[in-house]
């Protein structure tokens, strides 16, 4: 038999169907065996579970409302400082504008460093240069060649 | 006359100390036994039912009175519940063998004893723990269903409102759970 009500079991047995949905599910239980069989099993299940639910712990119910209290007073008053304390909000401030100060300032001294152009590209990977591209870019290339050339010297004697 | 729930939480929006301490007084318990249901901690289901009542004196004022008091507030802590576990921290529970760390008693073992009519045969206690072991070991939503119905007493249409899903999905969760929990009463 096609459509067994399953889901409507439990609602059927405890009485919560509208009137035409517990008609029809009715009808079914008297046509149906596995069905009827069935409720009556949610009925037994549903009468145990509900003779049988455990007992939660004792609590002392002036301490439980004690505690409530303290926590909700402790709440109340952090949501308070938040907004009404001035200290920590000007504090707040004063370290934004000092980090914002930094960030500017840092961006004035470190000037942005340009891009190679090719002929430099090309000379630094043959003569192994850029690693001392900070000594290249500030020389003229056609006319400091040699200084290039003997490029390794002179980066010695500076770590020296 | 007593002032219903809903007139108590509009006056809890309005900062009335009096109402919120009436609000809670009623629902302390409930929330508490509903919180340890789901996390089956008593420490945690303290600190979240009393999250929960911090809540609702924080968003009281958002309390629209469409749905009933208990409905709305019940909605708080049963989000709560189900996320701290879903963070993980109850998750030891799970394992049906997890020995608790300091007693080293495994769950069976720690579960309470439940309503049991004296007379009962041990092996009906151990049937009906086993039961309530089941219905621990059910999916978040499905056990937060169960609870709801069995234990709290909530209508389909209510338990769809505290889990904010629809009355099919409900039935849906319910027809799962009971299927799982028959095979565990089949099997004792």
């Amino acid at each position: 038999m096609a459509n067994h009500p399953e889901t409507e079991l439990g609602p059927y047995v405890r009485g919560e169907l509208a009137p035409s949905e517990r008609e029809r599910v009715a009808r079914h239980l008297e046509a149906c065996p596995d069905c009827r069989q069935d409720a009556e099993r949610v009925r037994a299940l549903l009468t145990e579970l509900g003779h049988s639910v455990p007992v939660a712990p004792a609590v002392n119910w002036g301490c439980y409302r004690a505690e409530l209290r303290l926590k909700l007073d402790a709440r109340r008053a952090r949501r308070r400082a938040w907004w009404s304390r001035p200290l920590p909000l000007a504090l707040s401030a004063s370290l934004a504008g000092v980090l914002l100060f930094f960030a500017v300032w840092n961006g004035w001294r470190s000037p942005g460093v340009e891009p190679m152009t090719p002929e430099e590209a090309i000379i630094g990977r043959r003569l192994d240069l850029l690693r001392q591209y900070s000594v290249v870019e500030r020389l003229d290339l056609l006319e400091e060649f040699d200084v290039i050339r003997s490029l390794d010297q002179l980066a010695g004697t500076q770590e020296g | 006359m007593e002032p219903t729930d809903e007139v108590l939480c509009q006056r809890v929006a309005n900062r009335d100390e009096a109402a919120f301490d009436l609000l809670v007084a009623r629902y302390q318990e409930r929330a508490y036994r509903l919180a340890w249901s789901i996390l089956r901690n008593a420490e945690d289901a303290r600190d979240l039912s009393q999250e929960a009542f911090i809540r609702l004196y924080q968003s009281a004022s958002s309390f629209a009175g469409r749905a009933k008091f208990s409905t709305w507030f019940y909605r708080i802590l049963v989000n709560l519940c189900l996320d701290h576990r879903r963070k993980g921290r109850g998750w030891r529970l799970w394992l049906r063998d997890e020995p608790d760390p300091d007693s080293g008693e495994s769950l069976l073992d720690r579960q309470p004893a439940p309503f049991a009519d004296p007379v009962d045969a041990l092996g009906r206690e151990r049937t009906l723990t086993k039961l309530w072991v089941a219905v621990d070991r059910l999916a978040p939503q499905q056990r937060a269903a169960v609870i709801l119905q069995v234990q709290e007493e909530l209508t389909t249409p209510e338990i769809a409102a505290v889990l904010k899903c629809s009355e099919a999905t409900v039935r849906v969760h319910l027809h799962r759970a009971l299927r799982t929990l028959k095979k565990t009463m089949e099997t004792s």
